[in-house]
């Protein structure tokens, strides 16, 4: 009677202690709409996109950054990497630029599937997403690892 | 069901019941996308309400001036009383207006200790932003103006490491803000990243104890660079000053002949050039920081000459920031004059001349002359929360009052005073 509910106790927990380093660890993409026609950004240039301090692609295009939630740690990762920053190091950046007029950091998503479906249908958004939630919708234009 | 009992183990009510409602979840995560999709451009709020907070105390360990954060406030730790929360406290609240397009507009009101002693709330922003290109910003109405490397965010303590910006190089600032125009360009060239700003405007400070500081004409720009983590300011502000607080000591001076009018003229701040010139150096890789920074300030008046200069740094080891700095002012005009002649003069006269010629001497310690060791460290304990502690060795030096106010009879210049802080810094 109790062994299989154990066993399914123990997967779950097995699944979580599997998921938590993977997590860590995960690729993070930096995604355009398939329909848009740039290839590949370095990092500094999606860095400026993201902190507000540019609002085009290097084609001219103008760009919109969408950003994950405030707290997830996919966010974290990712300013660290493309401007290491720390979380308190981007709110000070922020306080900054909102409270001298300079601008509003991105509007924020719940998910990587909700970034994905944004960018996928409008080419003026660019986001970033686990890896793990590509499509053919969207085009990735840098991968951090 | 039946299949169901066969495949699943038998299990309790409860866990069958979790079970459907996680499946009924998963319906609806997987039901949700489709209306999602239906916004494709993300929707801009009509309004953001933000804020930032300062709660701070300052204790100073002499009771013969007060320390204080800038000269437009009326008390700070020291004098008036030991410990003081005056020093550095304050609250800003700043609503966000997106109107249409390309159109914005803000409002920021921030609650400080004033030069009257009271915290009634004064508007730091007001103005209406139109974004004409993703690089080019015009804005009209208040505007904190750009001075230095942090003269426009000095009030959001969050924002950098210290419990508030050096006062040898901040403190003096009494025309924070223009009501005119500005005008923000964003351009590359080639790696490195610029930002220049223009303005001009006028700005008028009704001084709540007697008098008022009037500055016409502000003119000015700031231009930043950045390359990787390397950043330069140089700001560059002119404005015809007048700040008309002892307009009795210069009708007294003006009784005196020609010398006394040509006193007067001299040191008299009325509508007079007043300039600021400051460069500033930062360098960022994000695990420490270096920074520093020179200005010089004229104003052909009393206000008196200075240049003022600090560095510091810092390091960043998770959520803690130990931090150093030293800072310095210097005047550049004489802080002392012969005065009056009064040799020739009648007894009654000479009396009176000698007291102008006493009150003038000690009108020209107000050019400060100091110099501050600090250290401190920050603790990032909570998101959007900072706690920083911050120690700082004050000297005024030679026969200056330094930033001090409320100076008694007791203060002696040369004679360091130590201030200990703690700041909680929350931005919302």
């Amino acid at each position: 009677m109790g062994a299989p509910r154990i066993t399914l106790c123990a997967l779950a927990l097995l699944a979580a202690l599997i998921a938590i380093p993977e997590r860590a660890a995960a690729e993070i993409v930096v995604i355009v709409s398939a329909k848009n026609p740039v290839s590949a950004l370095r990092a500094d240039q999606v860095a400026d996109i993201f902190l507000g301090q540019s609002a085009r692609l290097p084609d001219g295009a103008e760009v919109v950054a969408l950003d994950q939630s405030v707290g997830a740690p996919l966010r974290d990762e990712f300013y660290q990497k493309v401007s290491s920053r720390t979380p308190p190091l981007m709110k000070a950046y922020w306080a900054k630029m909102i409270f001298t007029g300079r601008g509003q950091p991105p509007r924020e998503l719940p998910s990587s599937a909700a970034v994905r479906r944004l960018v996928a249908d409008n080419p003026a958004l660019i986001g970033y997403i686990d890896r793990s939630a590509l499509d053919a919708s969207v085009k990735p234009v840098l991968v951090l690892h | 069901m039946l299949l169901q009992q066969q495949v699943l183990p038998p299990m309790a009510p409860r866990s069958r019941f979790a079970i459907a409602t996680a499946l009924g979840l998963a319906a609806c995560c997987a039901i949700a996308p489709c209306h999602a999709e239906e916004s494709i451009a993300p929707a801009v709020p009509f309004y953001k309400l933000s804020g930032f907070a300062t709660a701070a105390l300052s204790w100073s360990d002499s009771g013969d001036a007060d320390y204080t954060s800038s000269v437009l406030k009326g008390s700070g730790a020291g004098a008036t009383a030991r410990l003081s929360a005056n020093v550095d406290s304050r609250l800003g609240l700043q609503l966000d207006l997106n109107l249409a397009a390309q159109w914005s507009a803000v409002l920021q009101v921030i609650s400080e200790q004033r030069l009257d002693k009271n915290y009634r709330p004064t508007v730091e922003w007001a103005n209406v932003k139109y974004q004409a290109t993703p690089e080019l910003a015009l804005r009209a109405g208040r505007i904190a103006l750009p001075m230095f490397l942090a003269a426009d965010y000095r009030k959001i303590g969050y924002a950098y490491p210290w419990v508030r910006t050096p006062v040898e190089v901040y403190g003096a600032i009494a025309v924070t803000s223009s009501d005119g125009v500005d005008a923000t360009y964003r351009w590359r060239a080639g790696e490195v990243k610029n930002l220049t700003q223009v303005f001009y405007g006028r700005n008028n400070v009704d001084l709540p104890t007697a008098g008022r500081i009037e500055a016409r004409k502000v003119a000015g720009f700031a231009h930043t660079a950045e390359m990787g983590p390397a950043s330069a300011r140089l700001s560059v502000l002119s404005t015809e000053l007048t700040v008309d607080i002892i307009p009795t000591f210069f009708a007294g001076l003006r009784q005196f002949g020609a010398p006394g009018m040509a006193l007067a003229n001299r040191y008299e701040s009325k509508q007079k050039h007043a300039s600021a010139v400051s460069l500033g150096l930062n360098y960022d890789p994000g695990a420490w920081f270096v920074m520093a920074e020179s200005g010089r300030m004229r104003t052909n008046s009393f206000l008196g000459d200075s240049t003022s200069l600090y560095a510091g740094g810092g390091l960043r080891h998770g959520a803690l920031t130990p931090f150093a700095t030293y800072a310095r002012v210097r005047a550049d005009s004489p802080t002392t004059s012969p005065g009056l002649p009064l040799a020739n003069l009648p007894p009654a006269a000479a009396a009176a001349g000698a007291a102008l010629n006493g009150y003038l001497g000690w009108l020209l310690t107000t050019a400060p002359e100091q110099h501050t060791v600090s250290a401190g460290l920050r603790w990032d304990f909570a998101p959007s929360m900072a706690l920083t502690g911050q120690f700082d060795r004050v000297s005024p030096d030679g026969v200056s009052r330094g930033t001090f106010i409320n100076v008694q009879p007791g203060f002696k210049s040369g004679r360091s005073i130590n201030i200990t802080s703690v700041a909680l810094n929350v931005v919302f």
